[in-house]
């Protein structure tokens, strides 16, 4: 290739300018790898200083916060420009910060990305403390906040008008209240991304002060809300909201059943929407289906929602392109839903189905009628067996990713894979007990371009990760663990899935009511 | 590609011409600018590098003049250019500086963080003593100025 260029060889720019040192170079290669030899040729200056300051700043770009901190330390140079090309600080927001601030910002003066994160023990920045940053970076698009404890509305207040350019607000585990948060929204027009958790000051007074809609309301595309008491004050951002694109909800409290008809109605923008152990049901659902536009739907763990609700997004939101469930072992959401979703979101690419029971039915006319299904996740699910793998395996031809957990599948599910999905690229197989080793070998053995990963969970230890399965028995007698691998489990599970199939058809009502009871009994605080 | 016949003439610093293909010497957008902006003459001039390094420049350009089509972005293609970098950027840091100063001036995006992203490999993972080592810098810090940056970046998270 006549790569390896020798430096004897070779006139550089620098031996044009600074002949003086063209003998030493040519004789002492300077490896970057031999910090001895570098040390030999002490008498050299740094060849890395005749670079400009972006180049250098182009070099520091790729290095990590921490690397970068070591760099600030090797000459004032360095420092000056390590910190003028730093766009992202993150720094730990306590109180004994402030006293460093104008320093600190003095020497990270474009800064456009700040984070201030506090731990739980610590007393955290103060108003004052915020009010002095915000002064020195007036350009901040992106703001992180956690665990700032000592932020009050009045702090809130004094950044939100010195940030007017902010794009980005992200706070967890605060307790600045509705003024603090309004603060933000009166005085950042251009703010797109709200993301709020845990945040303690709204949870005050029997009325909660309504937040939004503010100036941000027109501008903003995203709004996450995660475990807040009275997360509905939020009401007024969201229906005022009306270029919205993504919402999402996760364990907030409070009838969302009665909100969702209101937003809807104002905000037909919104494309991807999840929820996430809320208190929704098909009254809810009903009212999504009117978001024309959506293509992303997360339903995860709203044991409320049942097929109807499902059936009504599916016939209006042609466009959805990718679902998630997690059915919480209720069983309300099953075939019948699926099938809608079957009927008419062709555009389907991306199914996740937990704690979900579909059968051959759903499966086969998802699989039929949904030609881009690319990924398609099964999990927790008693009814997927060997005969809907097959089924998966003979008319999912667009499958690229496909992964089972804790299903009821055998080496013969296996089998079937090797022959069928052409476009299958990924399998991962995931604490389903039927599937042995060998069969995992012999699907790689016979697809030598298909990834397969099989994670036996032999020790079937109870992890967070385990919740479909531990978290809500719902009846279902854990499999000993001495079965793993045991000659004849295939036959055995293929006996087990058609029970189950045959108790989803028949005897599923009974079973239902009692799941529904148990998990209203245990999830009644958030929800009465 | 229709240019591919067309020919264009640059002349480094030390005055040696290389005669290359218009798409190879349009990588640089600083000569492709300078030849739109009829800088047309019998060659084109690179008063900030020198031969030796042009020619290295314009082998990168060579091989990357690919990159951009179709065929270009198949993955066994980007593997093995992928490789053929890593060679290239096995330089002595005299050559490497020089070839980020030529891409620099010349404007390649693509040989920029190749350069770049090589020299901070020389500096991840190192304490400021070793950085300063490998590239023979010299502490000029106050031991002062240097506890107050010290402390400093105690307070910022990794």
């Amino acid at each position: 290739m006549g790569q390896s260029v020798s430096s004897a060889k070779l006139t550089t720019r620098r031996d044009c300018n600074h002949s003086q040192r063209s003998f030493s170079k040519s004789t002492v290669l300077i490896s970057p790898m031999k910090t001895e030899e570098a040390e030999v040729i002490d008498e050299l200056s740094d060849f890395i200083s005749d670079l400009p300051d972006e180049c250098l700043a182009c070099v520091f770009q790729s290095l990590t916060p921490a690397d970068r901190k070591r760099c600030s330390l090797v000459c004032r140079r360095w420092l000056r420009i390590e910190g003028q090309s730093r766009h992202r600080l993150s720094l730990n927001a306590q109180s004994d910060l402030h006293p460093l601030i104008p320093s600190i910002f003095s020497r990270f003066d474009a800064v456009t990305k700040l984070a201030l994160k506090c731990d739980r023990r610590s007393v955290g920045i103060g108003d004052e403390a915020l009010a002095s940053i915000s002064e020195r970076c007036r350009n901040l698009t992106r703001l992180k906040l956690r665990a700032c404890r000592d932020l009050t509305d009045a702090g809130m207040l004094a950044f939100a008008k010195n940030c007017r350019g902010l794009k980005k607000l992200s706070c967890g585990s605060c307790t600045f209240g509705a003024k603090g948060m309004n603060a933000v929204l009166d005085n950042c027009p251009a703010l797109e991304e709200l993301s709020v958790k845990r945040l303690r000051g709204i949870i005050d007074g029997a009325a909660a002060e309504p937040i939004g809609p503010g100036l941000a309301a027109a501008s903003l595309k995203t709004i996450c809300l995660k475990e807040l008491y009275n997360g509905q004050c939020f009401g007024p951002l969201i229906i005022g909201a009306r270029n919205l694109r993504s919402l999402k909800l996760f364990r907030c409290s409070g009838d969302w059943d009665k909100l969702f008809p209101l937003i809807m109605d104002q905000v037909t923008s919104i494309i991807e929407i999840h929820m996430e152990r809320i208190q929704v049901s098909d009254v809810g659902l009903e009212a999504i289906s009117n978001s024309l536009n959506l293509e992303i739907l997360h339903l995860v763990k709203t044991p409320e929602c049942t097929n109807a609700g499902l059936g009504a997004v599916a016939e209006k939101c042609k466009l959805l392109r990718k679902l998630h469930i997690d059915g919480w072992k209720a069983n309300r959401i099953g075939d019948h839903g699926l099938i809608a979703v079957a009927k008419s979101c062709s555009n389907l690419q991306e199914l996740v189905l937990i704690g979900v029971n579909p059968t051959k039915l759903s499966l086969e006319m998802l699989a039929s009628n949904c030609q881009n299904l690319e990924r398609l996740a099964l999990c927790g699910s008693d009814t997927v067996g060997d005969a809907e793998i097959c089924c998966i395996a003979l008319k999912c031809i667009a499958l690229k990713k496909l992964c089972i957990k804790s299903c009821p599948i055998s080496d013969h599910g296996m089998e079937a894979l090797a022959s069928g999905c052409p476009n299958l690229v990924k399998v991962k197989v995931k604490k389903c007990r039927g599937v042995t080793p060998e069969g995992a070998d012999w699907l790689r053995a016979n697809r030598g371009s298909l990834s397969v990963n099989l994670d036996m969970g032999e020790h079937l230890d109870v992890t967070a990760n385990d919740v479909v399965v531990q978290d809500n028995g719902d009846g279902i007698p854990p499999v000993v663990t001495g079965q793993i691998g045991a000659p004849g489990i295939a036959s055995s599970s293929t006996a087990r899935s058609t029970s189950f199939k045959l108790s989803g058809l028949l005897g599923g009502r009974s079973f239902m009511a009692c799941t529904l009871r148990r998990l209203a009994s245990s999830n009644g605080s958030s929800r009465s | 590609m229709e240019s591919t016949s067309k020919k264009v003439t640059l002349s480094s610093s030390d005055g040696r011409t290389f005669e290359v293909e218009e798409a190879v010497a349009f990588q640089s957008q600083t000569i492709k600018h300078l030849y739109e902006a009829g800088c047309t003459g019998d060659f084109i001039p690179v008063p900030n590098v020198t031969g030796d390094i042009l020619s290295m420049v314009l082998r990168y350009c060579e091989k990357h003049v690919d990159s951009d089509t179709a065929a270009g972005k198949e993955s066994f293609y980007v593997n093995k250019l992928k490789g053929w970098d890593a060679l290239f950027v096995k330089v002595d840091q005299s050559i490497l500086f020089d070839l980020i100063l030529a891409a620099d001036f010349l404007n390649i995006k693509s040989l920029m963080d190749l350069t770049c992203k090589t020299v901070a490999s020389m500096m991840k993972g190192k304490t400021t003593e070793e950085i300063r080592g490998t590239f023979n810098i010299k502490n000029d810090y106050t031991p002062e100025a240097e506890e107050m940056v010290r402390r400093e970046n105690q307070w910022a998270f990794e």
